[in-house]
């Protein structure tokens, strides 16, 4: 089995054995465990560094379970862990509930904890899919980060809740919304698949496809059809600085309309060309902006398809996301990938493909 | 002397702007604020590298003006530099601080 090693620029200055050594050894070494103990050195150097790229390197390279590279593997399926205020540097903190924990002591804990486990089934029951890596990879979050953290985020090994400060959101609300959860989640698995680059059209996809699974663990775990969804990411959880409209973060259904910043575009006439610089007002090219014109599309195509979003829109944007799209890939990639998705798991009906095209032309992909 | 940190896109997406100047600041907390940014080190320090940003974490931009001086020193949430952190900190909770979102 050949390895693909991280490069050597990611490891220079982490450890005592030199990256050339432990390259070698990783490539060469007599017996499997040391080169699994070698590249295991050589991962969890790079993790400080450049986590994500590392880890996503290495599963594409097919090295085995990456559960043991975690900083905290404990065997079980989900855990939650309490980092009590502390930052990036007190990940995760300590363990609070575990797989078989009955919970009861910590609402932010449980809540994660469920929306986890929430997320796990919908993956293992409607995609068949085991864990974010396919692979029975541990889910490991941590709540109570930072002090009155306005944020939630995927570190490339794990989530990451903040309590919220009242201002952007209300104190809890983050792990309040399991549609929050799937996306960063989602975002996980994104980097396992497709590895769509956090970075202008690339970026909006990623940021839209966790929007979209995001929604669609809510709607499956609330049984709603396309009908009775309401297409909104982060409801009912904003905080004091939004005054007039506060409703949620992101509107599927109407990108633009979610609350008092909201400025997501729902057409490629509308597209922000912004660049992908230092500046945190161009967030990587727009990421959480241009998304709106994907999801739109797949709102249009799960309404065209009717009954329940997750079983023929969802599936076909899974298989895009785990077949089709490439870190690089730009909106007109996306619109291809879904329609191939379509027609590869709907060949004897044209409905599918038919819905996922004339979504792509409504938002001026096509 | 005034201190901005922008923030910006984090799950919301939102650009959130926290701003000091110390002109609307008590004698005692100017002279905090200015103790400060002297121990952050921020003039005459070195550049921050780019770190890879991951999904749905914040941007930082802090920018401090100090007379003729000006220094903005940008980095990824988790990569802002130990020495500007307490100066994060505490223009997050400074009295007569201004915060904006957008």
């Amino acid at each position: 089995m050949s390895t693909s090693i991280p490069s050597r620029e990611l490891l220079e200055g982490c450890s005592i054995a030199s990256p050339d050594i432990l390259i070698q050894i990783a490539e060469r070494g007599s017996t499997a465990a040391d080169r699994d103990a070698a590249t295991t050195t050589l991962a969890a150097s790079a993790a400080l560094r450049a986590r994500r790229a590392v880890v996503t390197q290495m599963v594409r390279q097919n090295l085995a379970s990456l559960a043991s590279l975690l900083p905290t593997s404990t065997g079980e399926r989900n855990t939650v862990y309490n980092v009590a205020g502390g930052g990036s540097w007190q990940l995760p903190g300590t363990l609070a509930r575990g797989q078989d924990d009955p919970g009861g002591t910590d609402v932010g804990v449980d809540q994660a904890w469920q929306g986890a486990d929430t997320t796990y089934r919908f993956y293992s029951d409607v995609l068949q899919r085991d864990s974010i890596d396919g692979r029975g990879m541990q889910l490991v979050s941590s709540v109570h980060y930072g002090t009155a953290f306005d944020n939630a985020f995927w570190n490339g090994t794990q989530m990451v809740y903040g309590d919220g400060s009242g201002r952007i959101f209300v104190p809890g609300g983050l792990t309040a919304a399991i549609d929050v959860i799937a996306h960063e989640l989602t975002h996980g698995v994104t980097q396992y698949t497709a590895g769509l680059a956090y970075s202008k059209q690339a970026g909006a996809l990623n940021e839209s496809w966790s929007d979209v699974f995001g929604s669609l663990v809510k709607q499956y775990a609330m049984s709603q059809s396309v009908d009775d969804a309401d297409w909104l990411i982060g409801a009912g959880i904003l905080g004091t600085a939004f005054t007039t409209n506060k409703t949620a973060l992101r509107s599927m259904k109407a990108p633009g309309t979610a609350n008092d910043f909201d400025r997501q575009p729902s057409n490629m006439s509308d597209y922000l060309d912004l660049p992908d610089d230092d500046d945190p007002r161009n967030d990587h090219g727009g990421v959480h902006l241009n998304s709106g014109i994907p999801n739109r599309a797949f709102y249009l195509v799960a309404t065209a398809l009717s009954g329940n979003a997750w079983e023929r829109a969802g599936k076909i944007w899974f298989r895009a996301l785990s077949q089709g799209l490439q870190s690089g890939s730009d909106f007109q990639a996306a619109a291809e990938a879904t329609t191939a998705a379509a027609t590869e798991l709907f060949p004897d009906s044209s409905e599918e493909a038919g819905a996922v095209q004339a979504a792509w032309k409504e938002v001026g992909v096509l | 002397m005034k201190v901005s940190v922008v923030r910006g896109g984090g799950v919301a997406g939102l650009v959130t702007v926290t701003a000091v100047d110390s002109a609307a600041l008590s004698p005692a907390d100017a002279d905090t604020l200015a103790r400060m940014v002297e121990e952050a080190g921020v003039f005459g320090g070195p550049d921050v590298p780019s770190a890879e940003s991951t999904p749905d974490e914040f941007q930082v931009s802090v920018t401090i003006e100090d007379g003729p001086r000006r220094r903005t020193v940008s980095a990824a949430e988790h990569n802002v530099p130990s020495s500007l952190r307490s100066l994060v900190a505490w223009v997050g909770s400074a009295p007569g601080r201004t915060e904006t979102v957008g």
